[in-house]
């Protein structure tokens, strides 16, 4: 009896241990003319400023759906991947939605976005969205989203450090050890930022060495990884903590965002990898530092740009929307020249159309820098290899900490021909 | 179970009419009420639990959340699971951690318990607030708290450490990365998630030691006993029943942590991973869920749980009996 009664709390305790929550939400859906709400997702935690550029293109985009009420949601990039899944799952999506460009793949590949092939043809901007980036948006002849902006990343890098020690701007892999081989000798910041966790970066290195993930032969992924010129590149990248030591060590198992963009802000480290979007952010960190920050290109092996990989946002039509005509709309007036421009001032992104460009003198280099962009493969499959697996990063670690640069990026290179291939 | 408590009760206030009621049929009123409580159970825990049940054996991605049926694939899932290095690695992890969080926990909080009872009203106040302001803090604060504390820059226990002389704790540690071999991370993991449960058990305990009449702790300082003698001969058997309930609850909490592991070392650490971020990156990690995958994991960390403290139920259950 006794034995029966604590089994039972023991069972009923261990039962505590799932939890669940869901979230209801209402579903009210008007005509398909002019819908009565309008859903539209937005990525990121929000601020009060992109709020207002909301507010602006509501009043804009009422002028013509006037008995639309537009909701904002924003998505913290975290939770994007389970937002979505429930999305999926409930039939509580949006009806205009941003997205990240590595997931529009997986989106369509899972029939999440609507085909808007049509009204794209039918939208005279639409000539001016960079092309590289329209490719991604599409599959099997069809459109099923469109660019909004794009970030590409670089160097960033202490000028008064470069100017005292003398140091040139990097062109080669070579010229970039040595610089931050300078900076750390000086013992006044650590030489360079190089996390494990940051494929953004480590991808130009692969690609600026003549290197790939992946590339596609026939219908299938190939993977690339255990060729030398991207075994060279992870050695080259993981070297400057082991070898080099001129970047530290307690950036292993970590991000741009979990150190080197706060310790390069308050002048900590001398050079790290970050996109145009990161000088919002030091300038909150450090603001009296804004002078020292300067960009340059992420160098190639011997010499010139390396490729850098186009990161960035889409914009698209939820496939459940019973407003896709409505949301379509919202997609032209968001992304309209003026809105366009008005966006790329505040956020620091680049703007996908080619008749809007940058005007922060800061941020010039970026605009050279994006005319050389690179795709990671583009397959339903590089979500889970990126996110779920996080197969380079947990590579990278490896190697920093140790192993057989061979052994990590063969074991990579099996990982990625089984999940860029799996449907 | 569902009977015993409330019958006592009932039986000590009406019991004449009881006794009539008693006789004239079975009782209805417990069940009734306790029934709105086992419906909630188990519309939020019963049905979830099946359901991790049938996907384990189940391919569930997004096609099936879209409402494709699932396509059944027997025992693939456990196959995949069970010849993956990888899942011994994570159970490893899980199991060694689960141990030393336990017993440290215990330890911890059984001793900040006893302490409690020894100290003064004002002074026990204060420690009793101090304790439950760890508790109060829900993990995913807690976890940052530690992050930060543990961190590079600016981070309080690495400085310290830092300024600390170099014969004592060697030099170096300005630059430390806590969070770089599983070794580490769990050492903070298991600081973090102590420092957490202890409180609790520091309360049960507390609550157990006001329990015991004073009369035997006379008797025993009478008969010579020191504080271990004490605390062994008499205060343990005592509150052995608590300790049991302490021990399961503790090794459940434990198996099961998450939340700070996620936001300590996250997804890009695949070498510092348990049981239950195993199963949150092949369930939730990207856009492309694989639930059954999840299912599965879930389901043998719920059948290890219910093994260990059944077995440990069992143990002390015995040995109680014959005592």
């Amino acid at each position: 009896m006794k034995y029966i009664k604590v089994a039972a709390v023991a069972a009923a305790i261990a039962l505590a241990a799932t939890a669940c929550g869901d979230d209801g939400g209402g579903e009210e859906k008007g005509a398909s003319k002019d819908p009565a709400q309008l859903k539209v997702w937005m990525m990121g935690e929000g601020t009060t400023e992109q709020t207002k550029f909301l507010d602006a293109v509501e009043a804009e985009f009422k002028t013509k759906h006037p008995n639309t009420d537009v909701q904002i949601k924003y998505v913290p990039w975290p939770q994007v991947a389970t937002t979505f899944q429930k999305a999926a799952a409930g039939g509580e999506g949006p009806d205009v939605t941003e997205l990240g460009n590595t997931d529009v793949q997986s989106h369509i590949e899972q029939g999440n976005l609507a085909d808007i092939s049509g009204e794209f043809g039918d939208w005279a901007d639409g000539k001016t969205l960079n092309k590289t980036a329209l490719t991604n948006d599409q599959a099997d002849g069809k459109t099923y989203a469109v660019p909004w902006y794009g970030g590409v990343r670089a160097v960033w890098y202490r000028t008064d450090l470069f100017q005292e020690l003398s140091i040139q701007q990097p062109k080669t892999w070579a010229e970039l050890t040595a610089a931050a081989k300078k900076i750390q000798d000086s013992n006044k910041a650590d030489g360079i930022a190089v996390p494990s966790d940051q494929t953004n970066a480590l991808l130009s290195f692969i690609w600026g060495n003549g290197g790939e993930v992946a590339t596609k032969e026939g219908d299938k992924w190939v993977g690339k990884l255990d060729q030398p010129q991207a075994v060279e590149a992870a050695k080259y990248w993981s070297g400057l903590v082991t070898t080099e030591k001129v970047a530290p060590e307690s950036y292993i198992g970590k991000h741009e965002l979990q150190g080197p963009q706060r310790d390069f802000a308050l002048g900590k480290v001398g050079m790290y990898f970050d996109g145009s979007w990161a000088l919002k952010e030091m300038k909150k960190l450090a603001p009296k530092n804004v002078d020292k920050w300067g960009v340059f290109p992420i160098p190639s092996k011997t010499g010139g740009n390396a490729p850098v990989m186009a990161g960035g946002s889409d914009l698209a039509v939820w496939n459940d929307s019973k407003a896709k005509a409505a949301a379509f709309d919202y997609i032209t007036v968001l992304n309209n020249a003026k809105n366009a421009k008005a966006w790329a001032d505040y956020s620091g992104f680049s703007s996908m159309r080619s008749d809007v460009k940058f005007s922060d003198p800061k941020l010039e280099a970026f605009t050279s820098i994006a005319s050389n962009t690179k795709f990671p493969p583009i397959s339903a499959g590089w979500g889970e290899f990126e996110q779920a697996k996080k197969v380079l990063p947990n590579a990278i670690k490896a190697i920093m900490q140790g192993k057989s640069a061979e052994e990590e990026m063969k074991k990579a290179n099996e990982q990625a021909n089984t999940l860029l291939n799996a449907s | 179970m569902l009977d015993t408590a409330p019958a006592v009760r009932k039986a000590s206030g009406r019991r004449s009419s009881g006794r009539a009621r008693r006789r004239r049929g079975p009782r209805l009123g417990p069940y009734l009420l306790i029934a709105p409580t086992v419906a909630v159970i188990a519309i939020l825990m019963f049905w979830p639990m099946i359901q991790i049940g049938i996907m384990s054996f189940q391919k569930v991605g997004n096609r099936q959340l879209r409402g494709e049926p699932a396509e059944s694939v027997g025992t693939e899932n456990f196959d995949t699971i069970l010849n993956d290095p990888f899942f011994w690695q994570t159970l490893k992890q899980t199991v060694l951690f689960a141990v030393v969080a336990v017993t440290l926990t215990l330890l911890v909080g059984t001793l900040v318990g006893l302490l409690l009872n020894k100290l003064g009203r004002r002074m026990s106040s204060v420690v009793a607030g101090g304790v439950m302001v760890a508790w109060a803090t829900p993990p995913v604060t807690a976890a940052i708290i530690f992050t930060w504390l543990f961190g590079t820059t600016g981070g309080v226990v690495n400085w310290t450490l830092d300024l600390l002389p170099n014969f004592l704790v060697g030099g170096g540690w300005a630059d430390y990365n806590w969070f770089a071999t599983p070794l580490s991370t769990y050492t903070v993991l298991t600081v973090c998630v102590v420092w957490q449960a202890c409180p609790f058990v520091a309360v049960s305990v507390l609550a157990g030691l006001k329990s015991i009449p004073g009369e035997l702790y006379e008797a025993a300082r009478v008969d010579g006993s020191g504080p271990w003698r004490t605390f062994w001969s008499l205060t343990y058997p005592m509150l052995k029943p608590i300790f049991l309930v302490l021990v399961v609850m503790s090794i459940i909490w434990d198996f099961k942590v998450f939340t700070q592991l996620f936001i300590m070392s996250g997804m890009a650490n695949r070498d510092a991973f348990n049981l239950s971020l195993y199963g949150y990156s092949e369930a939730f990690g990207s856009l492309n869920p694989k639930l059954g995958m999840g299912s599965a994991i879930a389901l043998v960390l719920t059948v290890i749980l219910l093994i260990v403290t059944a077995f440990y139920v069992r143990v002390m259950v015995r040995q109680g009996e014959t005592k």
